[in-house]
């Protein structure tokens, strides 16, 4: 072989690394992420920009003996013509064609989404009640039963684009985006898998603290904030992975350090201030505020994009209405970072946050087989959205209310007080 | 309102030219667009022309060539030919509507180091026998376009140079004429009067000969010589393929005798097959050798039984813009438009009036290769015998 250049060869070497930790990413996900099991079919959902991780996904994919990868791609701008121009009655139609797949995805398949939009901006100027409204429904309803229904493992993860790197330092600085999530997700540890063996048995730890405390409600407070959230009373908490019906354990969300409960659709009352800015179908909401009063948000103000979220927590009846809450505190590697990420996917695991929309039913016991209004007798809320937004930080105090009556702090300036004496 | 930023005025005329005159998509429709995902900025500029001309919903579907790759490196066997069935049931839906395809591959040797014999096979055959059913029964207005890309500029100029690809495409699909559907109206009379010619004539057969090339082939009484304006059955006009300059026709797969020499590289299933030789005999590909790539021709023709057999003869001379270039584009939507060519594999069902069997070849392949050149003599024989030179030296010698 011949000489080459010395310039040449770190230039391979650094692109050599940049592949390396693509893969390695690209195995987390297929491995520990949504587990994927030999004979399985993967899908995939990713944005056209993410195709460097989809390719890697599926090299790891059928290395973990995946039948078929098949991957969809979703194109922003796509979407942006779609609602400058679809009919209002076709906004939200789903095709026969996306129906077969999502069948075909709650038919024992493995599903990974990849998040991280490069142009968080882009639907900004158009009519954000559209926006909100824009999509397939049907579709949506199904893949989200067949979430709830533990049939498929799953698992959504980022893939760091310049347009983010840009909303968060300023500058496209995609290398020090790529650094915090692979902070974030523990890729910086010798072996991530064992890493993540590891931090998923402590946050499965302090799910088992909040279930032994049979707690009624949990209670924030803070500026802006008072607001009590009533559970179910045969909710579990929840964290730290699932396990599909078929005995397939996963982690949903790359990373991932919360514990979530869902909360009964009737009960919750009071003010809410979200405290980081939400990422919503290509605007940022902004200081948005919510009250609610026998569960349903009846005013929703923000700085910017409270359209947004009006429009789309009218998609249908149960839009206005909670379905999760979830708690997490300062030891995140995510709220470690300091950063804001624009993405539901980090800020979510930085702190606590509520979400309206579908609820999170797979901790919910005694709910197999029933239809939409047996589940919405029993409290869980059914909607073709769900949507998290930011609630928690250090001026945030939680507290459990026993059905007792008994308050029980949980969290004071970001620090977990359960277990400690 | 800006539809957003940078955008590219050539690619905006481009995407109004094939859906205004390629597709020819009619208000209401569907249009369903198949592009590989580095064609993304294509895609989205054909969907803002779609919904301009007011189609009802686009639907774009993206493949990645690098997952198919990983599909047939690392993939069992049964993944290579499945067809999903929700993929099954999107081709369905494109009965009656619009589709927009695309050429022009980034990454043209992304399979070269692949087994052959696994890239042929992986081919979704359920998906082509629905495309066959409704190309028979004229159902979709379609048409296929190339997007240039730095990996295809570099595999025709040795450069990467993308503002020269885009300047040779522009020019042979008359983007460089300041009213381009004007011009194209134009240039499809002149390809349509060249059909009429031959089908009046009404050839037995045609002969070629050349350097390595000597080879007759039979038409059919049924069959008639056409150019690229194809109508669905109900009536829409449209365009195939941009460019195009060739006229054509689906020839009796049951006579064809000799020796082919093919003219040009071709580029097939992410390879390049140089310097093909085929013989012939009793209407059959009965040998396959080539200076490289036999073997991808050699797995194509094993796809199925009726492979191995022609599905189309094509006429192009000199005045081509494909061939004026000058240029080898290593893709057959240019390359068949720089001169001569013939397929293997499934006949122009959009030219025969008759059964399949009655002579048009149905197969679940179809590969156009060059066979034109000036060296390159064609004749039309009567059936009586009588030879009438069609080409000499890239020149057209019936009258027009």
């Amino acid at each position: 072989m011949g000489r080459r250049p010395v310039g040449h060869l770190i230039e391979k070497s650094i692109l050599s690394a940049a592949m390396e930790r693509l893969d390695r990413y690209a195995d987390l996900i297929v491995r520990i992420g949504a587990n994927v099991q030999p004979g399985q079919t993967l899908f995939v959902s990713a944005l056209v920009e993410h195709a460097p991780l989809v390719r890697a996904v599926a090299r790891s994919g059928y290395d973990a003996g995946a039948r078929l990868v098949d991957v969809r791609y979703v194109d922003q701008h796509l979407r942006r013509s779609f609602i400058e121009h679809a009919a209002e009655e076709d906004l939200t139609e789903t095709t026969t064609w996306l129906m077969a797949r999502t069948e075909a995805i709650a038919d024992g398949g493995a599903l990974i989404m990849l998040a991280g939009d490069p142009e968080p901006e882009l639907l900004a100027d158009l009519d954000q009640a559209r926006v909100g409204k824009a999509r397939a429904v049907d579709a949506l309803n199904r893949q989200l039963k067949a979430q709830n229904d533990l049939a498929v493992n799953w698992t959504i993860a980022a893939y760091p684009t310049e347009g983010q790197a840009a909303q968060m330092f300023g500058e496209p600085d995609l290398e020090r985006l790529w650094d915090a999530v692979a902070t974030s997700v523990r890729l910086d540890e010798p072996d991530p898998v064992a890493a993540w063996q590891q931090h998923v048995e402590r946050l499965r730890g302090r799910r088992e603290q909040l279930d032994a405390l049979g707690l009624g409600a949990i209670h924030f407070s803070g500026p802006g904030t008072d607001l009590t959230v009533g559970l179910l009373p045969n909710g579990r908490w929840m964290g730290g992975g699932l396990t599909t019906t078929s005995g397939i354990t996963h982690v949903p969300n790359l990373p991932t350090e919360e514990v979530f409960a869902c909360p009964d659709w009737r009960l919750t009352e009071g003010t809410v201030r979200s405290t980081r800015p939400l990422q919503l179908g290509g605007t940022i909401v902004r200081d948005l505020e919510l009250r609610f009063e026998s569960g349903e948000a009846v005013e929703v103000r923000a700085s910017t994009g409270a359209d947004a979220v009006r429009g789309e927590m009218s998609v249908d009846e149960f839009g206005k209405r909670l379905g999760e809450v979830a708690l997490a505190d300062g030891t995140s590697r995510v709220g470690q970072n300091g950063l804001t990420f624009f993405d539901t996917l980090f800020d979510e695991n930085a702190t606590c946050h509520i979400a309206y929309g579908a609820g999170v039913m797979f901790g919910v016991d005694g709910v197999d087989g029933l239809g939409p209004e047996e589940l919405r007798e029993r409290g869980i809320n059914l909607s073709a959205v769900h949507t998290d937004f930011m609630i928690g930080g250090p001026d945030v105090a939680v507290d459990g209310l026993t059905r007792e009556g008994k308050r029980i702090e949980i969290m004071r300036e970001d620090t977990w007080l359960l277990g400690r004496q | 309102m800006a539809p957003g930023p940078s955008v590219d005025d050539r690619l905006e005329r481009y995407a109004e030219l094939a859906v205004q005159v390629g597709a020819n998509i009619e208000a209401g429709q569907t249009v369903f667009i198949q592009m590989i995902v580095e064609h993304a900025p294509f895609a989205r500029a054909l969907t803002r022309a779609a919904y301009a001309a007011g189609a009802r919903y686009v639907d774009v579907w993206y493949r990645d060539e690098h997952v198919r790759k990983a599909m047939i490196e690392y993939g069992p066997d049964s993944a290579l030919e499945h067809a999903p069935d929700w993929l099954k049931t999107k081709y369905g839906s494109m009965s009656g509507n619009a589709l927009i395809a695309s050429t022009g591959d980034p990454e043209p040797e992304l399979m070269a180091d692949l087994d052959g014999e696994r890239v042929g096979r992986a081919r979704m055959k359920e998906l082509s026998a629905i495309a066959q059913a409704q190309m028979m029964a004229r159902q979709i207005n379609w048409t296929g376009l190339a997007y240039p890309s730095e990996g295809w500029a570099d595999k025709v100029f040795g450069e990467p140079d993308l503002e020269r690809l885009w300047e040779a495409v522009a020019f042979c699909t008359r983007l460089d004429e300041p009213e381009p559907v004007a011009a194209w109206r134009e240039h499809m009379a002149r390809l349509e009067s060249r059909a009429a010619k031959l089908n009046e004539l009404a050839f037995d057969a045609l002969r070629y000969r050349g350097p390595g090339t000597d080879f007759t082939v039979g038409l059919l009484a049924g069959a008639r010589w056409l150019s690229a304006v194809f109508h669905t059955a109900s009536g829409r006009p449209y365009v195939p393929n941009m460019p195009t300059e060739e006229i054509f026709t689906t020839p009796d797969c049951r006579r064809a005798e000799g020796t082919i020499a093919s003219s040009r590289p071709l580029a097939l299933l992410g390879d390049v097959v140089e310097g093909l030789k085929l013989t012939v005999a009793g209407g059959r590909i009965v040998g396959v050798q080539a200076d490289h790539g036999a073997e991808l021709v050699r797995s194509q023709l094993a796809s199925d039984e009726r492979a191995p057999y022609f599905g189309e003869l094509a006429l192009v001379d000199g005045t081509s813009r494909v061939g004026q270039t000058g240029l080898t584009f290593f893709d057959t939507l240019f390359d068949e438009n720089a001169t001569c060519h013939i397929a293997y594999g499934f006949g122009i069902a959009e030219s025969f009036e008759g059964e399949p069997g009655e002579g048009m070849n149905v197969s679940s392949v179809h590969t156009d290769f060059m066979v034109g050149g000036p060296e390159l003599e064609i004749d039309g024989l009567t059936a009586d015998g009588h030879a009438v030179p069609i080409l000499r030296e890239d020149e057209w010698q019936l009258p027009e």
